[in-house]
């Protein structure tokens, strides 16, 4: 896990489970186009939490929904890069990865759910409220586990029993699972539903997971819904979970049970994390890595301590003095100068140049890349980059005092 | 926390927990609605003109081949209210004005559930298209919902009816032509409102399909407006009807509160009130039960006062 991945070529044993290179999504608007994620590359690698932190606005949210192609296009238009992804077959044998952003809406619907798996920011959101806990659960089941949900049959189940298992049971044929040639078959299911759903359910440690089953989400506090979700998003074993603020609606102590949740789960489903936040102190006590976005582009990568510790884009540096602690409780909070910038049309410059106080002219004019040079962690910055390979006079590179401030 | 993953006994499978809470909920709305007075007189007056309806065989044993033929009794002409046999009175042709209204509840309650029936689920459905797929679909729906919409709808049916003939069934196609707008309109509006949630990402998340998420998520967070329109139309519905049949669009002599009215609006400057005053109050009656019904349920289940 240490130094970036690099992406092995197609076809080889692969160590990671996902690989975004070069992601833009843009949005159509009437002001102009918005470069919502415009350039992003990072991987995920086997077994890893990665966060994504940044603020309100960045694109984290907007990288994270695409990886399952959510985001409505129009407005949104995939513009450019691709997300690659080895689920556990290929990483294994050693298969080529799928192309998300490619994949055909058949191999979606089985990837989704099934492979990868989200959870959402606000659980009372994210829940139908006209169907039981159950149900909605259940659907993971039945759109992915029909043959585990066919378990224990003496021969084949009926086809219409089947059907039901894949959710594709006619109106006629639920009439018949109320009579009994049917209905012995029908309860069965019933009850390996119930099984397989209470299962989920108890993994995520939620009190009486028989008693939830039955109830509808109003019934049940935000933290119980948002374990509903993870047991939801988990049933399958999937190899990457995106968890895009899943505490953010939640209260504090709440908050920290779910993390603890999170990472019990982790650890046992070797799932893969992404886990999206604008809440440093979450990310630094859940993530083995981090990726710090800003304006639609990653700053810098590094593992958790090393970000932590000697942060070296101005951005994150900024972002970590303005965590408020205990040290000075009194006097204003810091904050980052300016404001974030336009994403509409942006100009061939650094995103941070207007706010960084180390900012040269070098800046407004150059884009700077993640460039991963030998023995440093990639960071969009132009203070790590050698005037020489850019063309430029030394006196024109920012100097940062190295310091983390 | 943890004897929770225990097994416990469940005898009853999960099943009849979803409809104890179902029905648990519809108490609980059943109560709110029956709080408001007004819409419990509405509910008391709708069963009582229901159950008539239902009952007219047995309050009135038809003696003609067609009961909802008005039988005559050419021996009592313009009798008043109160004659022995005729506690409502007759028309000038010699029709008991109390079995006019009794037979007249079960056309009425016929009429407004076929109508209803069928402008419920076209309407529904066709909504449903223009607001789940949204785009040129959506825009060409709507754009022929608006020529519908831009007609007057007592005039709109009356011409349709008018055209076909005179007859209870063009009547009735009449006003199934005219009246599914309007769930068209509720329908795609709750639709493009609910599609944006997030639990139906979270079903796409799951890898769910496009059917299965409008049947499981979409359409029944969206019906309930529906519902209450559905209710107010059963009373619109019978108050066009009867119009239609007023100015003479049913069959004659048809057990209808419309063709009463008209059978005895003669006689009014003679002084025989009866006639056409009962079977038009009838209606005034259902029309007034369901609208109150309709509007106490709104404020129950409308979405904008959810959540006080």
């Amino acid at each position: 896990m240490t130094a970036p991945a690099t992406v092995p070529p197609d076809g080889k044993t692969s160590a990671l489970v996902a690989s975004v290179q070069d992601l833009k999504v843009h949005f159509e608007t009437k002001a102009g186009r918005v470069h919502a994620v415009d350039g992003v590359s990072f991987d995920i690698v086997d077994g890893e939490i990665l966060g994504l932190v940044g603020e309100t606005g960045c694109g984290k949210s907007v990288t994270a929904r695409s990886f399952l192609r959510l985001i409505p296009t129009p407005p949104g238009i995939y513009a450019g890069g691709r997300i690659q992804f080895w689920d556990k077959e290929a990483r294994q044998v050693g298969g080529a990865p799928i192309d998300l952003l490619q994949a055909p809406t058949s191999e979606m619907l089985d990837i989704r759910g099934n492979r990868i798996a989200m959870i959402f920011q606000d659980p009372g959101k994210a829940l139908n409220p006209a169907l039981p806990i159950r149900e909605q659960v259940a659907e993971v089941f039945y759109q992915h586990r029909t043959e585990e949900l066919l378990e224990g049959w003496n021969g084949k189940p009926p086809l219409a029993i089947r059907r039901a298992a894949g959710e594709r049971a006619r109106l006629l044929e639920r009439v018949a699972f109320k009579v009994p040639p049917l209905r012995s078959h029908a309860r069965r299911l019933r009850r390996r539903v119930d099984e397989l759903v209470g299962d989920a359910l108890a993994e995520t440690q939620i009190p009486n997971p028989r008693k939830i089953m039955a109830s509808y989400p109003h019934e049940l506090s935000g933290g119980m819904k948002q374990r509903v979700m993870i047991a939801q998003a988990l049933s399958c074993n999937p190899d990457l979970l995106i968890a895009d603020e899943p505490t953010t609606a939640l209260d504090v102590t709440i908050q920290a049970r779910i993390l603890e949740l999170i990472r019990d789960l982790q650890h046992r489903h070797q799932t893969s994390v992404l886990y999206i936040s604008h809440d440093l102190s979450l990310v630094r006590r859940i993530c083995d890595r981090i990726a710090v976005m800003y304006a639609g582009r990653i700053a810098e990568i590094g593992e958790t301590h090393e970000v932590f510790h000697e942060p070296l884009h101005p951005y994150t540096r900024g972002l970590l003095a303005a965590v408020p602690s205990f040290a000075h409780t009194r006097g204003e909070l810091a904050a980052i100068e300016g404001t974030v910038p336009e994403l509409i049309d942006p100009p061939d410059a650094c995103r941070f140049h207007t706010r960084c106080a180390f900012a040269t002219d070098l800046c407004s004019r150059v884009d700077p890349v993640l460039d991963a040079r030998p023995g440093m962690r990639p960071v969009a910055c132009h203070a790590y980059s050698s005037a020489q390979a850019l063309g430029v006079a030394t006196d024109e590179i920012p100097r940062l005092d190295r310091r983390a401030s | 926390m943890v004897d929770a993953a225990a097994p416990q006994p469940f005898p009853t499978s999960a099943a009849s927990g979803p409809l104890a809470v179902r029905f648990r909920r519809f108490l609980e709305v059943a109560r709110q609605v029956l709080r408001n007075p007004t819409t419990l007189i509405g509910l008391i007056i709708i069963v009582t003109l229901i159950g008539m309806a239902l009952l007219a065989p047995v309050i009135m044993t038809p003696n003609v081949p067609d009961p909802y033929q008005m039988p005559r009794d050419w021996g009592a002409l313009n009798a008043p209210p109160g004659t022995v046999g005729h506690p409502f009175g007759t028309t000038a042709t010699g029709g008991d004005v109390l079995y006019g209204v009794v037979w007249g509840s079960r056309t009425s309650l016929r009429m407004s559930i076929i109508v209803v029936g069928i402008t419920m689920v076209v309407g529904t459905a066709i909504g449903s298209i223009a607001g789940f797929v949204g785009g040129k679909v959506d825009e060409v729906i709507m754009r022929i919902v608006d020529v519908f919409l831009a007609i007057p709808e007592l005039i709109f049916a009356l011409a349709i009816a008018a055209v076909l003939g005179p007859s209870f069934g063009n009547i009735i196609f009449a006003l199934s032509v005219v009246f599914w707008v309007k769930f068209a309109r509720i329908i795609r509006g709750q639709i493009i409102h609910v599609k944006h949630n997030e639990y139906v990402d979270s079903a796409r998340v799951i890898g769910d399909s496009k059917f299965n998420i409008y049947r499981k998520d979409v359409l029944p967070n969206s019906v309930t407006p529906v519902v209450v329109q559905a209710t107010l139309d059963m009373g619109n519905i019978v108050l066009v009807g009867a119009t239609l049949s007023f100015i003479g669009l049913a069959e004659a002599g048809l057990a209808e509160w419309g063709v009463l009215v008209s059978e005895g609006q003669a006689g009014i400057s003679s002084g025989r009130w009866w006639a056409s005053t009962i079977p038009g109050a009838m209606v005034f009656l259902w029309a007034l039960a369901f609208n109150l019904f309709g509007d106490g349920l709104r404020d129950v289940l409308d979405p904008r006062t959810e959540g006080r």
